[in-house]
């Protein structure tokens, strides 16, 4: 077959997504067999503006960074967001409690007013523009970012979890750590993490977002039963929860 | 079928002694809780746990497992597990669950897959000596089990009494030491403790023969409590992973990066997820919360049971979802008393 040419892009990140793919190891050869990587910052200098896939990491925090992925849509036939900053705005999101001008001057002190430091509230990059698959996480998953890519290479829709973190938890035969005083992000976020952090004994984070169809009724109805309140549970998902809607895969 | 006694000293060098042979199975702590381990040695055995977090489901219909490797051109191999186990501490109500489970399995399609496991195993069932918290296997009648099992041990104080309920329960009792053929006395004490455990497995009461069961969920489809319960429900389906009954399996496909070869693997799925009975088209048969929770609930007292012709329901009251389900809403004895209240015994 035709090797597509992909890009990979960043954005407001760690770049820590990135390195998942760099860091795949011996896959990384069969990945770059099957398609032809034209641009990469992280891995290579060459760039291009030809591309039939766009891989883009990181949330969107600028106004300049708004246009530059609305250029990439443009080239793109493919579009896929790479990690909870790309797909759900990520930990980047924590900055909309605030006012920008305070944000900036916490930042950047006395520079704050300089123009090259223009911010606005972070956006996904489905707020921009049309994604068409995500790979959630923070980070991502290697084997689920390879499995991606060999559907998209046969034409094939990946079949993305849509179902909570409890499904792979139960699988694991690992207690519930609600009953143990821990306010788990389990039953309302997404699955395909293998229930990773919950196995080793931490409370899930909610890195991979909602699923499609959360319960706010039964989130509700737990809070009030294990003693908590909203806020208190609005104060465990601070991290990756704000302003966060459903994050249809 | 032999009946015997054996002191708990020689039960303990017996398991050592098997474990050295072949792989044991059996229900270790784990934290405060308790669940299936593969044991290292008979000190690491805990007979006198309530329930394990898992079902024993699980060695014979893993949570993932490949089926079958393939390679365009060039067929597919089934891939088979394939070792002989002892399953060591299965409690009553899931010997009647993997019993079922072995009718599920072998009615229409034979599970080749499942079966093989089946053959392989040798099951030691053991009678409750503490009963959990949610258990309701008394009302289930469940709370001991006549057949299906290998071998089934009672703890009757300083000796467990060793019954073989098969072939390869004769063969496994037959490597045991110091053992002696079971008293009048003994056998006594174990039916006080199987007669006791008949009535006291029973912290949810149903308020009906769970036979009525079937009849009283013919009445009740459209009843006001599959809506009002399933208000809080996560569809998590926390309450079908760690069911002993529950069967349900996705498959799916994994091409290697050749694009030619790949493995096809089955995983555990469950009736309350979203996207369950999602087909071509996106058409999703089941797309409300309420009807996905009651489904599960007529699955177990009403389709199963009639599927294989059996008295007793496909829910065998070991109470794992009642304690699974954060928003607490699974109870099935809540849910079946309820509709009793409403709907009365006709």
């Amino acid at each position: 077959m035709d090797r597509p040419r992909v890009a990979i892009f960043d954005f407001a990140c760690c770049e820590g997504c990135q390195l998942q793919i760099v860091n795949l190891e011996e896959e990384l050869l069969d990945l770059i067999d099957n398609v032809e990587v034209v641009e990469w910052r992280e891995a290579m200098s060459e760039q291009s503006r030809e591309y039939d896939i766009a891989i883009i990491e990181g949330s969107i925090t600028r106004p300049e960074d708004e246009q530059r992925l609305e250029i990439i849509r443009t080239r793109a036939k493919t579009l896929i967001a790479l990690g909870a900053c790309a797909t759900i705005g990520g930990i980047n999101k924590l900055k909309n409690n605030f006012e920008m001008s305070d944000v900036k001057k916490c930042v950047y002190g006395k520079s704050a007013d300089m123009p090259h430091l223009e911010t606005m509230p972070t956006k996904a990059v489905d707020e921009i523009v049309k994604v068409d698959y995500k790979i959630h996480g923070c980070p991502i998953d290697r084997k689920e970012f390879t499995y991606v890519v060999r559907c998209l290479l046969m034409g094939k829709r990946p079949e993305i979890p849509e179902w909570p973190v409890c499904v792979e938890c139960k699988s694991k035969g690992n207690p519930c750590l609600w009953d143990y005083g821990q306010v788990c992000l389990g039953p309302v976020i997404r699955a395909g993490c293998g229930a990773r952090c919950p196995s080793s004994g931490f409370r899930c984070f909610g890195c991979r977002g909602y699923i499609d169809n959360p319960n706010i009724n039964g989130a509700k109805d737990v809070i009030e039963r294990y003693g908590l309140s909203v806020d208190a549970l609005k104060a465990k998902m601070v991290l990756f929860g704000i302003g966060q809607g459903p994050t249809n895969a | 079928m032999k009946t015997v006694t054996i002191d708990k000293n020689a039960f303990r060098r017996f398991v050592d002694g098997i474990i050295k042979q072949q792989r044991v199975i059996g229900v270790c702590a784990k934290g405060d809780r308790f669940d299936f381990e593969q044991l290292e040695s008979a000190d690491q055995l805990r007979l006198d746990y309530d329930v394990t977090l898992q079902p024993p489901k699980k060695y014979f219909l893993p949570p993932v497992e490949t089926l079958l490797t393939y390679e365009v051109g060039d067929g597919y191999k089934s891939v088979y597990d394939d070792t002989e186990f002892v399953l060591l501490g299965v409690h009553p109500y899931d010997m009647v669950a993997l019993n079922q489970l072995d009718k599920l399995f072998t009615q229409d399609n034979f599970d080749t897959h499942y079966m093989k496991r089946r053959h392989n195993a040798t099951i030691v069932v053991c009678d409750v000596i503490s009963p959990s918290k949610n258990v309701f296997a008394s009302s289930m009648g469940t709370a001991t089990v006549k057949d299906g099992f290998d071998v089934l041990l009672t703890d009757i104080g300083n000796a467990f009494v060793m019954e073989s309920g098969s072939k390869k329960g004769d063969s496994f009792i037959a490597k045991a030491q110091d053992v002696v053929d079971s008293s009048e006395k003994d056998l006594q004490a174990r039916h006080k403790i199987q007669a006791e455990n008949e009535k006291r497995l029973n912290n949810h009461k149903l308020k009906c023969e769970a036979s009525y069961l079937p009849k009283l969920l013919e009445k009740a489809y459209d009843h006001p409590v599959w809506e009002e319960k399933a208000k809080t429900c996560f569809s998590c389906g926390s309450c079908n992973l760690v069911c002993p009954t529950c069967y349900c399996f996705n498959v799916q496909d994994d091409v290697n990066w050749d694009f030619i070869s790949g493995k096809r693997q089955r995983a555990w799925d469950g009736c309350l997820l979203d996207g369950f009975t999602k087909v071509a088209g996106e058409h999703e048969f089941r797309k409300k919360r309420a009807d996905r929770f009651r489904h599960r609930l007529y699955r177990k007292c009403k389709y199963v049971p009639e599927k294989i012709s059996s008295q007793i329901m496909s829910c065998v009251g070991c109470g794992r979802c009642v304690g699974a389900c954060l928003p607490d809403i699974a109870n099935p004895v809540k849910v079946y008393n309820r509709l009793v209240d409403d709907l009365g015994i006709k």
